[in-house]
């Protein structure tokens, strides 16, 4: 999903990207749900269907990594795991040209770790894309303890031509996206948990009081609760810090299922097209 | 004189080199000695071509990241031995630029001095998309040609001349003097050419004439035009005002903007490409932005097509009705652009019915006339219809001879509230 996404931003900054999938089978996927994506953004009138037409033609699909021999940059975004992503690493270092970057996406692991073992980890650094890449202004450019000056220059660059705002962070756990949120919705949960007011009522208050364009709760839904318990997790074990424990109650919608939109439930539910089903009255579209 | 002319867009670069002076114009014999473009710049794939009257069209293909490259291999063509048609890029004595945007700053076409650009640069908040573009191509065309004179023309330029009450909005007054809110309008190159050439053809100095000038192309404006002078224009603040386009929305309620961002929660990104890329002929008929394709839908019997077709019309018609109101009356009526020079029923639809302010349109002399000038009002009619092409880059070297003559003519605004 992530690097479908990443993908289609590059396609549509007018530069051409490989998109390597693990099987023929998952490359067919990928390809419908870039078709679907896309005419989702046409619909929503965001593009047009020449310019899906123009971003189809510079997206190439593979299954090897044959494809990567002349990439200027290289860009691993498979799950927050942190052996599947040193094996990708690997590969990445041994086929890329040697002064050209390789880019870690994650929200939580530490790029110097994963670039220990590179031939060259001064071209390893962090790049977290926030989803739906497309539409999201902002991605952090996450420096390693052993990425260079001009790889970290090149990245804010790459960054800046996707029409993206680069935040730069240096390594630690969460940076500030991830870091600063997660205390928030768990919060939020807690909230909840005790009893203290209905999920739906606390993201509502949240986005009439400060403007959230998504409740916390639902943003968590939306991202996935097992991704945002993995995150906790991983940021609590790092830190030592209390305030990154995971809410219990987060634990037990995991535990049960409850994923989120892509369950069609989770602290909310939703339709098979991830449309909220549970609104509130108050909480509807319109002039205000 | 020889002189280079430049459209200079984000990824392509338009060049003519036109061959003009004072003398020549004069006497109408401006010649276009070579046409081309380079496309797709910023990309490995990106494609020139040159046409040289009397010769096959000329391509070629290579990387171009930037436009420096651009027009260095534009440059490179035109001098080309056997496809060019300059002995040496010295051959070249000026270079006009294509301006979108001059703001308030510019009423008439200017020698490019480092104040002049920065003034440019300056009016890059109200054309963010065109004014950076026009500048890049600058940049490398200096770089190329330092020695000659550069000469800025202005789309906005001839609209300068439009009155207070015709150039701002309803709107808190305080926007105007904060942003420069207010009426441009564009194409401003075409309707002074045209609305000059289309009274030449009728023997009639433009000064003494009141006409309207109707530029149908992917994006369609009006102007009135009173004894030489812009009075009002379609386009506003931005191209997206007036008459519908191919893919632009043109005249809407602006209320519909903030109750559709919040029922349908579109970004404005979505809304801003909503309408301009998904409205218009396009929006409505579903099938094309393109006015031919839409007429044959409109053949084969589809309704849509057939609406949005007559949408078009209605507005050009409802336009020309008010320009006529504001101006007191008019004398002739001249049809421009890709559609309005080519497309016999556009005009028959958007110009029928008008006899009650005296124009009759003669149907065999419209159905006879495309792609060329040509009366298409009957001879008893009194106020005339003419198809007269548009010639931008015609205009733009003839500006450049001009600034270079001392005789360019300024338009005094007639009134700033600045």
């Amino acid at each position: 999903m992530m690097g479908r996404s990443i993908a289609t931003k590059v396609a549509q900054a007018g530069l051409n990207v490989s998109l390597k999938e693990l099987s023929q089978e998952a490359l067919e996927s990928t390809r419908k749900e870039l078709e679907k994506s896309l005419d989702h953004e046409i619909a929503r009138f965001g593009l047009t269907s020449s310019e899906k037409k123009a971003i189809l033609s510079r997206i190439r699909l593979v299954t090897t990594f044959d494809a990567i021999g002349d990439a200027d940059l290289a860009i691993e975004t498979v799950q927050e795991d942190p052996a599947l992503k040193r094996q990708i690493l690997r590969e990445l270092d041994r086929r890329l040209a040697s002064d050209h970057p390789i880019v870690i996406n994650t929200s939580t692991l530490s790029i110097t770790e994963l670039a220990a073992d590179a031939s060259r980890p001064e071209r390893i650094l962090g790049m977290h894309f926030l989803y739906p890449v497309t539409t999201t202004r902002v991605v952090e450019v996450v420096r390693g303890q052993l990425t260079s000056d001009e790889v970290f220059d090149h990245a804010i660059q790459f960054g800046r031509l996707l029409g993206k705002v680069p935040i730069k962070v240096f390594e630690m756990p969460g940076f500030v996206t991830t870091r600063v949120a997660l205390p928030l919705v768990n919060e939020a949960m807690h909230v909840v948990m005790e009893g203290v007011a209905q999920a739906a009522e606390v993201d509502l208050a949240l986005k009439l009081g400060y403007d959230f364009r998504v409740g916390p709760l639902e943003w968590a839904d939306r991202t996935g609760l097992d991704r945002i318990l993995n995150w906790m997790q991983h940021l609590h074990v790092e830190t030592g810090e209390p305030r990154f424990r995971p809410c219990p109650l987060l634990r037990r919608l995991v535990r049960a299922g409850l994923l989120g939109a892509k369950t069609g439930r989770g602290f909310f539910t939703y339709d098979a097209n991830r449309r909220r089903t549970d609104r509130l009255p108050d909480d509807q579209p319109g002039l205000g | 004189m020889k002189i280079l002319v430049l459209n200079s867009g984000s990824s392509s670069v338009k060049y003519q080199v036109i061959e003009t002076d004072l003398e020549r114009m004069e006497e109408d014999r401006d010649l276009a000695l070579a046409v081309g473009q380079v496309e797709k710049i910023g990309l490995s794939d990106s494609r020139l071509t040159l046409s040289v009257p009397g010769r096959p069209n000329y391509q070629d293909y290579r990387e171009v990241l930037e436009h420096r490259a651009a027009i260095d291999w534009a440059l490179r063509a035109l001098v080309d031995p056997e496809h060019g048609v300059l002995a040496a890029v010295t051959d070249i004595e000026a270079v006009g630029h294509r301006v979108v945007h001059g703001g308030e700053e510019f009423a008439s076409s200017v020698l490019m001095t480092p104040d002049v650009v920065a003034k440019i640069e300056a009016c890059s908040v109200l054309a963010p998309l065109h004014n950076p573009a026009n500048l890049r191509g600058y940049h490398a065309a200096f770089a190329a040609l330092p020695k000659v004179p550069h000469v800025a023309v202005f789309d906005t330029a001839f609209h300068q001349t439009m009155p207070g009450h015709a150039y701002l909005y309803g709107i808190p007054f305080q926007l105007y003097t904060k942003h420069q809110i207010r009426r441009y309008g564009f194409h401003g190159t075409s309707h002074r050419y045209v609305s000059y050439r289309g009274c030449q053809a009728l023997g009639w100095s433009r000064d003494d004439r009141r006409v309207i000038t109707v530029h149908l192309g992917n994006g369609c404006s009006i102007a009135a035009i009173d004894h030489g002078r812009s009075i009002d224009t379609s386009m506003g603040f931005t191209p997206l005002e007036g008459l519908l386009m191919g893919t632009r929305s043109g005249d809407m309620d602006p209320a519909i903007i903030p109750w559709l961002m919040a029922m349908e929660e579109l970004t404005l990104h979505q809304v801003n490409t909503m309408l301009n890329k998904h409205s218009g002929l396009y929006g409505i008929s579903g099938v094309s932005s393109d006015m031919r394709e839409v007429l044959k839908a409109r053949a084969r019997g589809e309704r849509r097509a057939d609406v949005a077709f007559r949408i078009f019309c209605y507005r050009v018609k409802k336009y020309v009705g008010a320009y006529a109101a504001a101006m007191g009356g008019v004398d002739a009526v001249f049809m421009t652009g890709g559609i309005g020079e080519n497309s016999p029923d556009v005009r028959e639809h958007s110009l029928n019915g008008l006899e009650f302010m005296g124009l009759e349109l003669d149907a065999a002399r419209n159905a006879a006339t495309a792609g060329k000038e040509g009366e298409i009002s009957t001879d008893g009619s009194r106020v005339k219809a003419l198809v007269v092409p548009t010639n931008e880059e015609k205009t733009i070297a003839r500006d450049v001879a001009r600034v270079l003559g001392g005789v360019m003519p300024t338009f005094t605004p007639p009134e700033s509230f600045a």
